[in-house]
């Protein structure tokens, strides 16, 4: 795929993706996480990256970042290999993730995504700055700056961990998980965010285990360990195909919804797996 | 009342440990804040006594007892890093394995020495009110170091504490920081074990900063509120101890942790008189 507004600028330069993958495998011990993955995503583009839990989906996330390394085969990220504390790439964590127990403001939780940029010791510029500013407007946590983290709710955090995300000012924008479960507020404002960032020219890969998300995005991975398939949501999320990485649990409605018949999100094969 | 703490602090020693607490304090309280905020507590124990074979021995010898006590600090944390490392093992079983199996060593090295017990007891509860000048050097020095690294380091530090996968992306050396932190608790320890003793430093590690943890509302407050709240415990303490006669090292320790649940307790007692209370409400309606 393409990207299909290139500007001027980028039309000299010669066409490099936001992500390329070549027969990527990441193992836990003995254990496949990630199955031979190839997969290529243009600049510019949204991708969701759909399945039920432990399909390898946040681990297929990770090595974006240089969190994971692939056991065999080459992540490529804007033409070059994935490596840990790229500039260019910011990952939006899990919100469980983080320690919350350490005292932080609103304010300095989103700095912390300029550190990325300026590293150890680097004083924050006037853009950083400003970017911090814009990134707490978009995420309309304005009014919260000086509220402790642990004081807010799981929609308010995310929105905080988006706009660190932000903060760091990065071509390619990975999100896990950003908006399943959270308020609508936060839902929305995410959603906005991500088409915004689209629009811009810049490139999002998120994970979801909701079909209505992923129809949201320019292309969708449905995972199941290995990718099942990938394409434009309607083409790649049909029922076939979800019923193949959900392993039967999927129901069409008569209006052409899909309902996914996934019980408390688990899946205990997969959660087997993962757990080696 | 003003002869009460004028009167102990006209001699030199009590002022020369009232030095050396403070000293402790402010390199604990920075370098304690992470220990506390990253859940480290049961490492920094674990230093604070595994450093003995290296002393024990470095005092059979006749060498430096600070190298000897970095020796051990260093095979501590190799041993504990590769028990995680290569084996299944939660840091927590290799931190005790690692603990327990270095405080043996060390208690075996001084009876073998026929050392009397008074040296465990030494570098155990510390000697106070025997500190001197040398003393007093190793001791600034360690909290100019400490304050140096925590202003340095103190980005990878905070995002470290908050994540280790954030820093890791963000490209900040989470592993770096870590050793650099494990380093600093090792250093603290050492600058005054012979002055305040393991108990007290360990003590001053942990309880000023939790205290400040429930009084503080971002990092660099804690640390001072930390600084703060453990000098105050130090003064008083030599003050109890010289009147009361009370072993020093453990007065100050005790009191600190004391200090600890006064503030929770302080804390609970306003959020209770703050909420309103439902029933009355509902009962009123």
């Amino acid at each position: 795929m393409r990207p299909q507004h290139a500007d001027d600028a980028m039309a000299t330069a010669p066409v490099v993706p936001a992500v390329r993958l070549r027969s990527v495998w990441v193992r836990y011990g003995p254990t496949v996480a990630v199955r031979d993955v190839d997969l290529t995503i243009a600049r510019g583009t949204t991708t969701a990256i759909i399945g039920p839990n432990g399909s390898g989906k946040s681990t297929l996330l990770n090595t974006l970042s240089g969190l994971i390394r692939p056991t065999h085969g080459v992540v490529e990220v804007l033409g070059a290999p994935a490596a840990r504390g790229s500039r260019r790439v910011a990952h939006v964590l899990q919100t469980t993730v983080a320690n919350e127990s350490v005292p932080l403001t609103v304010r300095e939780t989103v700095r912390m995504g300029a550190y990325g940029r300026r590293g150890v010791l680097g004083r924050l510029t006037a853009g950083d700055r400003r970017a911090i500013d814009e990134a707490i407007d978009r995420m309309r946590i304005g009014d919260l700056v000086d509220r402790q983290l642990q004081e807010l709710s799981g929609g308010q955090r995310q929105r905080v961990y988006v706009a660190q995300g932000l903060a760091q000012r990065a071509e390619l924008l990975l999100l896990d998980e950003p908006i399943t479960g959270l308020d609508l507020v936060t839902q929305e404002t995410i959603t906005a965010t991500i088409a915004d960032e689209r629009a811009a020219g810049r490139s999002v890969v998120l994970t979801t285990h909701d079909v209505g998300t992923a129809h949201l995005a320019d292309q969708a991975v449905l995972m199941a360990t290995e990718v099942v398939a990938a394409g434009p949501p309607r083409v790649s999320l049909v029922p076939e195909h979800l019923a193949t990485a959900y392993g039967g649990h999927v129901h069409l409605l008569d209006d052409g919804t899909v309902v996914l018949d996934e019980p408390h999100h688990h899946d205990h094969r997969y959660d087997d797996q993962l757990r080696g | 009342m003003p002869d009460l703490i004028a009167e102990p602090f006209a001699f030199a020693f009590m002022r020369n440990a009232l030095a050396a607490g403070l000293l402790t304090v402010f390199a604990s309280s920075l370098v304690g804040t992470w220990v506390v905020l990253r859940g480290m507590a049961f490492m920094g124990d674990a230093l604070a006594h595994g450093v003995l074979p290296g002393i024990a021995l470095a005092y059979l010898v006749g060498g430096n007892l600070l190298v000897g006590g970095a020796l051990s600090a260093v095979v501590m944390i190799v041993g504990i890093t590769l028990v995680s490392a290569r084996s299944r093992l939660g840091e927590d079983t290799s931190i005790g394995l690692l603990f327990v199996g270095m405080l043996a060593l060390g208690v075996a090295i001084i009876s073998r020495g026929g050392a009397y017990a008074g040296d465990l007891t030494t570098i155990l509860f510390g000697d106070p009110i025997g500190v001197t000048t040398s003393d007093l050097r190793v001791s600034a020095i360690a909290a100019a170091v400490a304050l140096g690294v925590t202003l340095a380091l103190y980005r990878s530090f905070l995002v470290l504490s908050f994540s280790r996968a954030k820093a890791q992306v963000l490209g900040l050396h989470p592993r770096v920081a870590h050793v650099a932190m494990l380093a600093l608790v090792a250093m603290v320890i050492l600058a005054s074990f012979q002055t305040v003793g393991t108990l007290l430093v360990f003590a001053v590690l942990i309880a000023p900063p939790a205290t400040a943890s429930l009084l503080a509302r971002r990092v660099p407050v804690m640390m001072a509120v930390s600084v703060l709240v453990g000098s105050l415990w130090v003064f008083v303490g030599l003050l109890v101890s010289y009147h009361l006669g009370t072993a020093t090292a453990a007065t100050i320790a005790g009191l600190s942790v004391f200090g600890f649940f006064l503030v929770l307790a302080g804390k609970e007692l306003v959020t209770r008189l703050r909420r309103p209370s439902f029933p009355a409400v509902a009962e009123g309606g």
